[in-house]
């Protein structure tokens, strides 16, 4: 094949002009990739370079009103390992006392984590956990353990910090102080205060940040200052009281223990004020602990009972269709009211009793008597007293989801001719536990109906941005007069009604027992009765300072139902305790009692003591003491002589002379 | 310096496009450093520097003393050095070097020096001077399929099965250079159709049996085929990661790129530094700078071409072409890759990419082609009675 140096060059230059065709064809599709498709590629850099990272903002603080704190966020830490990550050499020479740390951190065998760790690397587990959840400090000390301490990139350390709420109390008013919580789906939770302070107060407003991506998984802030800074939570301060809570708290457990109840609830109101001071709500879970369910005492509304026997009465007396004294005959126990008979606990009933004595024996006939004989052709009378006293709409308190209250109308499907009898003794309405409390308190306070309230003040740092303060629904439930009855018969029940076992000579407490069927619809309430035990009221008497309502549902009824029994010891636990127990009764206004004399005698020393510094001073009728103090002091040096103790009786130099360097003042004490 | 320019024989515009692209080489190496040295944790950016600076310094040391020898002698050096490579090419494979699960073994460490070195560039250029030398031998000659296979093709299909398992575009870009370089030689065409058709044959052969027997041996088959079906496919799959990438980079350059050191898409793009250089060139110096080394690689062709005309035998043409055409149509490849013109492949860019494999190879190859046009320099001199206009105006270009 005879080759030619022609036949060569033509075939190079077809194939360097090939050649040259693919270069145009670079430069074609460079152009292209630039002008056609440029603005979507230019479009995805931005995007998937740069982000908007949220800074979230610190959520307040939640406060007792002592100034302890109910709930804080504090940053917790997950810490992870990339087992793939450190070198051969890191791995082998570093795991070992990795290992021995971890396990003296959490009590893990070492050879067992070295196994797992081992494993997770054989695995190519870049995200083998280590720990979960710990604080600050217990980060800091697994950051310095051997292999993590050689950084993200040489020892596989992974890092994340989440914010957790804490609830320093623990489990005491959880429910009331309340959380904000996001399920998978986005739902959220908000309960107590918390959940409803969160949105206006304590979240405060997130930051925005642009960052830039500088490698997988790695990304830098693009400006030095933040896009949107953000801006903290304010500090919300409640008006609970964590003694008075504990108090309550374990004082509602030991009793729910005690009775096997399904759950209860107390509220602790300051009387003046409406501040709730403590609000424990217990549940039972399925293994019998007790803990922070539901919201009890705001959320739920049921039959009150007997508690609202007192309202029922109230409003005869103010509508002065009876009086106290007025003689109601409960007959033998059972009497009946349009076709249904209405019994009373007492067996053979109390006869004929006066209108105070129904009250505290908590006779039903004798108030469904009084009121159906008074109110059956006008009803709305009877409701108008409810209406006025605001018990038939909720109290419009902050925290989510308060239950709504009950009250059947003529015209209601709940109506009947029997509904008006019923309702004399706390049966055919509803109403919560916190709805109960607040009128008790308006009559503690004399008349005075305030709204129950969680907080005093919102603050930032030291700042108020909002202050709370009493709110009065109504000024005067009733007259002065009605009030007193109403209030003797309340203090007699613990005297010698039903609450008598409850009466302490050493306090003073004030209320009503409250026992009702509950479920009683269902079909098997026969084999296995159902009651909601209460007790509502204050103390002390004289003045009171505490009103408190204690409602326990569902009591075993082998060990007893009658709210004297299960939820009276509550209620006197509560008022016995704060009394004794809280500093605050203790108080002492001032230590710094003045005396006169001792002033004066301080200000004749003092005045001496400046006046004479080189002339003697008459020392007579001054302690020993003093005048021994004035000499020394002076600016000449004299020797001192006491002959005696007490007060000086007589001086060896007269007052008013001269004194010399090294002269002797001999005194004469007695 | 004036001793040394003295010395500097051959081409001078190949010369000075050589220098002109190693020291653009600087900038984009430099830049695509950071991301290296970041990830690297403790090493820092002016090593890299330095490292590229080296790589490029013993690159001139080889091209110059290649450059002096005479080219005759690389007859008998490609002669003597196939059986050399083909030891080590068997010895990279032995290494069995793997990047997850496939098998990458490219590099085989130097002793002593410690540095480590891509078998296949050597055996490249080595296979290139032999195929010319052949080409050469055979000129005058008339020869049948049967005299050629021997002496021709089995060295070459032995190189190049050796180099497929761990580097296919490689093995893929040397056959066809070989192809070209019998081509240019006068080799039939008829026979060539025979040589593909056996060439197309033993890969469809390798790649059935990687398929049947995944655990035979350690390749990247599933690497190729994902490669090419992401370049295939017009949709949005994983592969096309870095192909995405280089185009964010190309389309954010603009005509005068967002300046030195200011890519950003060189934290995302694997192998910034080297076989997608060319997107982080245009990224940062804009359309101007892809054109300027564009137009530097194709002037670098037309001088090959140039020199190639000039040679005064077969074998310097060949030899000229057969190493100088591989250096332009390998940048050409890694500009299509970064383009999208072509499937990802890891072709680096000859002299501007860092690597020192690379930089060396490209720069023996270089040195060949300027022993051509030197030993054409000394002949000129001695008579210098030619004036062929042609001539003297490929000489001023």
């Amino acid at each position: 094949m005879a080759v030619n140096e022609k036949g060569i060059l033509n075939r190079l230059y077809f194939i360097a002009g090939c050649m040259f065709v693919f270069g145009l064809a670079v430069i074609f599709k460079l152009l292209s990739i630039q002008y056609l498709q440029g603005d979507k590629y230019r479009s995805m850099a931005t995007e998937r370079i740069v982000k908007d990272v949220i800074i979230p903002a610190n959520r307040g603080n939640v406060y007792s009103v002592n100034g302890n704190l109910l709930a804080t966020s504090i940053p917790k830490y997950d810490i992870r390992i990339d087992a793939l990550a450190p070198s051969n050499k890191n791995f082998e020479a570093y795991l070992k006392p990795l290992c021995n740390e971890l396990s003296k951190f959490s009590g893990k065998p070492s050879n067992e984590l070295e196994k797992q760790i081992r494993q997770a690397r054989a695995n190519k587990n870049r995200y083998f956990l280590l720990a979960r959840n710990i604080g600050y400090s217990d980060y800091i000390r697994i950051r310095n353990f051997p292999l993590l301490n050689l950084g993200a990139f040489k020892g596989g350390l992974i890092v994340e910090q989440t914010t957790k709420r804490e609830h320093p109390m623990g489990g005491i008013a959880q429910r009331t102080i309340g959380y904000e919580r996001w399920d998978e789906q986005g739902n959220v939770t908000r309960p107590g205060i918390d959940g409803a302070f969160g949105v206006k107060y304590l979240r405060g407003v997130d930051g925005k940040r642009k960052k830039q991506q500088i490698g997988k998984g790695q990304w830098k802030p693009l400006s030095d200052a933040n896009e949107v800074e953000p801006k903290d939570g304010y500090d919300v301060y409640t008006t609970i009281d964590v003694n008075i809570q504990d108090i309550a708290h374990h004082a509602l457990l030991e009793q729910l223990e005690k009775y096997k109840a399904d759950h209860g609830c107390v509220v602790v109101m300051e009387t003046k004020t409406g501040e709730i001071r403590a609000i424990s709500n217990l549940g039972r879970n399925k293994n019998g602990h007790y803990y922070e369910r539901l919201n009890y005492a705001v959320g739920e509304s049921f039959e009150p009972g007997s508690t609202f026997k007192v309202m029922a009465l109230m409003a005869a007396l103010e509508d002065k269709v009876i009086d106290t004294s007025t003689i109601v005959d409960t007959q033998n126990g059972r009497k009946r009211f349009y076709g249904r008979y209405i019994n009373d606990s007492h067996r053979g009933g109390y006869g004929k009793i006066s209108a105070a004595r129904v009250l505290e024996v908590s006779s039903n006939i004798g108030i469904a008597t009084i009121i159906d004989e008074h109110y059956s052709k006008q009803p709305e009378k009877f409701l108008n007293r409810i209406k006025e006293w605001k018990l038939n709409m909720p109290l419009g308190i902050s925290i989510i989801g308060e239950g709504n209250p009950d009250i059947p109308e003529p015209g209601n499907k709940n109506w009947s001719k029997n509904a008006l009898p019923s309702m004399a003794y706390g049966y055919n309405l509803e109403l919560t536990p916190l709805q109960t409390l607040a009128f008790y308190n308006a009559i503690a306070n004399n008349g005075e109906l305030v709204k129950p309230r969680f907080l005093r003040a919102v603050k930032e740092f030291d700042e108020e941005i909002e202050t709370f303060d009493k709110q009065v629904l109504v000024k005067n439930i009733c007259s002065n007069e009605t009030l007193n009855k109403i209030k003797e018969i309340l203090k007699n029940i613990v005297v010698r009604g039903t609450g008598e076992r409850l009466y302490s000579e050493t306090f003073s407490m004030a209320g009503k027992t409250g026992t009702v069927r509950t479920e009683y619809w269902m079909n098997d309430w026969e084999d296995n009765p159902r009651y909601v035990s209460s007790f509502s009221g204050y103390f002390p008497v004289d003045n009171p300072k505490y009103s408190c309502i204690v409602v326990i549902h569902k009591p075993s009824t082998e060990v007893g139902y009658y709210g004297a029994d299960v939820s009276g010891p509550v209620f006197k636990k509560v008022a016995q305790k704060i009394f004794i127990d809280t500093p605050i009764v203790d108080e002492i206004e001032t230590l710094n009692i003045s005396k006169t004399s001792v002033d004066n005698e301080y200000e004749s020393f003092y005045k001496t003591a400046q006046t004479y510094k080189t002339i003697m001073p008459n020392l007579v009728g001054i302690p020993a003491m003093d005048a021994l103090a004035l000499l020394e002091n002076m600016q000449v040096d004299v020797k001192v002589k006491i002959n005696g103790r007490g007060i000086i009786k007589a001086q060896s130099v007269n007052k008013n002379t001269k004194l010399k360097n090294n002269q002797t003042v001999v005194l004469t004490a007695s | 310096m004036q001793p040394l320019f003295k010395n500097i024989k051959g081409d001078r515009l190949i010369w000075a496009i050589v220098a002109l692209l190693a020291i653009l080489s600087f900038l984009p190496v430099y830049s695509a450093a950071s991301n290296l040295a970041y990830k690297g944790g403790g090493s820092n950016t002016f090593t890299f520097f330095v490292k590229h600076f080296m790589h490029l310094f013993l690159g001139f040391v080889i091209m110059y003393g290649v450059h002096k020898i005479p080219y005759r002698y690389f007859r008998g050096l490609s002669l003597v050095m196939i059986p050399v490579v083909l030891v080590l090419l068997g010895l990279t494979m032995l290494q069995g070097t793997t990047i997850e699960g496939a098998n990458a073994s490219r590099w085989i460490q130097i002793p002593i020096v410690g540095m480590s070195f891509q078998t296949s560039t050597l055996a490249s250029v080595v296979l290139m001077v032999y195929v010319a030398r052949y080409m050469s031998k055979i000129k005058d000659k008339t020869i049948t399929f049967k005299e050629s296979i021997l002496p021709l093709w089995v060295p070459v299909f032995l190189i190049l099965i050796l180099i497929l398992p761990a580097n296919f575009s490689t093995a893929a870009i040397l056959f066809l250079m070989v192809v070209m370089l019998v081509f240019l030689g006068g080799y039939p065409i008829r026979y060539l159709a025979v040589i593909i058709g056996s060439g197309i044959l033993v890969l469809t052969l390798f790649i059935l049996i990687a398929k049947a027997f995944p655990d035979a041996m350690p390749n990247r088959v599933d690497t190729w085929m994902g490669r090419i079906e992401s370049f295939a496919n017009p949709e949005d799959t994983e592969a096309d990661y870095q192909i995405e990438k280089a185009k964010i980079a190309i389309a954010t350059g603009g005509i005068k790129g967002v300046g030195p050191g200011k890519s950003l898409q060189k934290n995302f793009l694997p192998q910034s530094s080297s076989d997608f250089i060319f997107a982080i060139i245009i990224e940062e110096y804009g359309l101007f700078g892809g054109f300027v080394i564009m137009i530097l690689y194709l002037w670098l062709l037309f001088r090959i071409v140039i020199v190639a005309q000039k040679s005064d035998t077969i074998f310097g043409k060949l030899l000229v072409l057969g190493v100088g055409l591989p250096i332009v149509f390998q940048a050409l490849i890694n500009m299509a890759v970064a383009v999208e013109l072509f499937p990802v492949t890891g072709q680096t860019l000859p002299l501007i990419s860092s690597g020192g494999t690379s930089i060396w190879m490209t720069c023996l190859a270089i040195g060949i082609i300027l022993s051509v046009s030197a030993k054409r320099e000394e002949i000129k001199e001695q008579e210098i009675n030619e004036d062929n206009p042609l001539e003297i105006l490929s000489e001023t270009i």
